[in-house]
């Protein structure tokens, strides 16, 4: 009897653990930290954790505290599923911080049946057409919006009177070739001689072959895909081969390591940012100096800390209007319109009708070590383009 | 009404074959399978979810156990042989409009082709040799996943359609659930009874003394064959079902990973046994669920340790595989088979 009272005394005290408290509100963040993106995925879910640590400081929530339940997923897809099912069922997660492209899109069809608020890393277009993927969002433009961005930055720059060629060097996989069709159709659209195609994985750690055969075509420009340790694989290895093709790197490929694993290599090359860098001079920055103890972090932390800043204003839109479930967040989300991020990034806006966050992308280039800010490219916010 | 009878009493060949030698495993088995299908009215969607994994993983590993456990064929291309499964049966949905329910044979069918072609070099090609040629058929699928767009959408993956009857579609755990537990009891079912047949112990003959085999006139070559088939129709149907419970499939499901993994779900679960593979598929899927599980918890009351607790989950993983090929060789069905005897004898110790 004994063992019996003491087994449902356990019984009851799991239960109860299980329970969420009515003044919570539950997140589920799906992070790569030990995967094949965890080099930039651990900024981004530590930006997550820090904002979610600092709205609850400030009260939470229109009072409610945010419960952020963190799994690793290691980048892989079936844990991903497995983890995005916890969430939704044993946890009820009101929303969710996304990770991956392959993983993102693996969970539309799901996140749109269980009306879920999917706030991804993801940035590929498709998931910017509602009539597609109802309940995905994201904070910085599109992988195509920038790539295009870059490229037209890249033109009004080009001084010679020939084509400038260009090559693309990306990871065969969901992500890397997500912009690739919206690059190949805008590059030849505005003037560029496309001269080459490689692949260089995400896992990478020489990338000799593909930039020997880059070198036979000898491009101007060289777009490439990838994450910041694959892309320095590719950039030191084009500088040995006497490559003098400037590249113009996609947002997670280039952050504050890369002069650190490319070795000085990648002096001059152009990379693709959606947030500021830290400590820069604006007014979002101050509580981010503030919780990281002047600790500098990468724009990736920016970025994820920035992605949970836009959820809580969807959260509090929607608590305000009574309706903290997945369709009053993605309709809360929708009623966005330049929302400041306290100039962290660009004006975030959300319509029924498109999900594009911004049409601007930040160019910076490596000069010395350090990226530096070259210019704010801002595109026209054309329908054709919405999700491709 | 006894568990086992105290002595040999069968005068028939019908009685001495039967797979429930008395009512009262008649009766258990019912009952379990009862509450197998009543399961959703009892477990949350959570749970149910969990139990659809297992499923999958059951049909699976009771296929290679057919190939390895009991053929001796070691073969490290399941984890591609699943996606052809998978990518077979979407294509035949989604180009060809075939409902899943023959869609999904057909799928196993050409994954059992495709099993045959890669299993041919078990001709001339045993125990390690092998096992290097079978992990050739998972890069070279693996790099055609990639590049056959058409069918598999590249990187990128394809939309897997739901199975549906009439108007009513699985397209939820629930309905999945139903879907999944009746194939992997079909399957079950199949492989018990194809090791009671002749075919079945012809495999157990060419595993445990080829040339004796040979001598005894069985077509080691056929026999080898047909276990790839049979093996890799059983995979194919898991990789469908796969597909039809994710909606979604890209070639990064398909991974040499997934094939250890299934590998060993057998050798925890026990080489050479139906019910071996049913463990070990059921150990394999459970464990990362509870060490997800315990890390999240952890990491939610230790967050400055949040990150190392959850980078711990594949080290732990690891560590209890090792430990439970030391301390249980034999695999889980062995010593279950231990504590049936115990019990058969109690309170004598043999």
């Amino acid at each position: 009897m004994k063992h019996i009272r003491t087994l449902l005394g356990l019984v009851a005290a799991v239960a109860l653990a299980g329970t969420s408290f009515a003044q919570e509100i539950v997140i589920g963040n799906l992070a790569d930290i030990t995967g094949g993106t965890g080099s930039v995925g651990k900024p981004y879910a530590d930006g997550i954790r820090a904002y979610t640590d600092y709205i609850n400081a400030q009260g939470g929530i229109n009072g409610k505290q945010i419960k952020l339940l963190q799994i690793d997923y290691a980048y892989k897809i079936p844990e991903a599923l497995n983890a995005y099912k916890k969430f939704k069922d044993s946890d009820k997660a009101v929303a969710i911080q996304g990770w991956g492209t392959g993983d993102t899109e693996a969970l539309v069809a799901q996140v749109n049946r269980d009306e879920m608020p999917y706030y991804s890393a993801s940035y590929s277009a498709h998931l910017t057409d509602p009539s597609k993927s109802k309940y995905n969002f994201f904070i910085a433009a599109d992988y195509s919006t920038q790539a295009r961005a870059g490229l037209t930055y890249l033109k009004n720059n080009w001084k010679e009177s020939r084509k400038p060629k260009l090559a693309l060097v990306y990871p065969d996989h969901p992500y890397g070739k997500a912009p690739i069709p919206a690059i190949k159709k805008f590059a030849e659209e505005i003037g560029f001689e496309l001269v080459g195609e490689e692949n260089v994985a995400l896992n990478a750690i020489e990338a000799t072959t593909q930039m020997l055969n880059l070198k036979k075509n000898e491009p101007d420009f060289a777009w490439l895909g990838g994450t910041t340790p694959s892309c320095a694989v590719a950039i030191k290895d084009a500088r040995k081969l006497g490559l003098k093709t400037v590249f113009l790197v996609n947002i997670w490929g280039n952050d504050e390591d890369l002069p650190r694993l490319a070795g000085g290599a990648e002096e001059g090359t152009f990379g693709l940012q959606g947030a500021v860098t830290y400590g820069a001079d604006v007014p979002g920055m101050k509580p981010i100096l503030e919780v990281t103890k002047n600790q500098p972090q990468m724009t990736h932390f920016i970025r994820g800390w920035t992605s949970m800043l836009v959820m809580c204003e969807a959260l509090k839109r929607a608590d305000a209007a009574g309706k903290l479930n997945g369709r009053g967040i993605k309709e809360a989300s929708e009623t966005l319109r330049d929302f400041d991020t306290g100039g962290l990034t660009a004006p975030i806006t959300f319509t029924p009708e498109d999900h594009r966050p911004t049409m601007s992308a930040v160019i910076v280039k490596y000069v010395g070590g350090k990226p530096v800010t070259q210019e704010t490219v801002v595109l026209e916010r054309k329908a054709e383009w919405l999700g491709l | 009404m006894s568990v086992h009878h105290c002595g040999d009493f069968k005068q028939t060949y019908a009685d001495d074959m039967k797979v429930m030698q008395t009512r009262f495993i008649q009766v258990c088995i019912g009952l379990f399978v009862i509450l197998l299908y009543v399961f959703p009215y009892l477990g949350s969607n959570y749970h149910v979810s969990v139990m659809n994994k297992i499923g999958i993983a059951v049909i699976g590993a009771v296929g290679i156990n057919i190939v390895t456990g009991f053929t001796g064929q070691i073969s490290l291309g399941q984890g591609a042989f699943l996606g052809v499964g998978a990518f077979a049966c979407s294509y035949f949905m989604r180009e060809w409009n075939i409902p899943f329910w023959f869609a999904m044979p057909m799928a196993g069918l050409t994954t059992a082709a495709i099993g045959m072609v890669f299993g041919s070099p078990s001709l001339r090609l045993k125990g390690l040799y092998l096992a290097i040629a079978t992990l050739a058929a998972q890069f070279i699928l693996e790099y055609l996943f990639l590049h056959v767009d058409k069918v598999t959408g590249g990187s990128n993956g394809v939309m897997f359609p739901s199975p549906e009857i009439g108007s009513f579609a699985f397209d939820d755990d629930r309905s999945m659930y139903y879907l999944i537990l009746t194939v992997a009891i079909i399957g079950v079912l199949f492989a018990v009874n194809l090791f009671r047949s002749k075919d079945g112990r012809a495999f157990v003959a060419v595993r445990d003394h080829y040339l004796s085999a040979e001598i005894m006139g069985i077509h080691l070559f056929r026999y080898r064959l047909l276990s790839f088939a049979i093996s890799s129709f059983y995979v194919g149907v898991a990789g469908s079902l796969w597909g039809a419970y994710t909606q979604y499939i890209t070639p990064e499901h398909f991974t040499i990973h997934e094939s250890i993994h299934y590998l060993a779900m057998i050798i925890i679960g026990g080489l050479g046994s139906v019910l071996g593979a049913i463990f070990g598929a059921i150990f394999m899927t459970l464990l990362p669920f509870v060490l997800t599980g315990v890390t999240a918890n952890l990491a939610d009351y230790f967050p400055q340790a949040g990150y190392f607790i959850q980078s711990l989950r594949e080290g732990i993983f690891g560590l209890i595989v090792i430990l439970f090929l030391i301390f249980e060789p034999d695999g889980i069905a062995h010593r279950w088979r231990l504590i049936k005897a115990y019990w058969k004898l109690y309170p004598f110790s043999y």
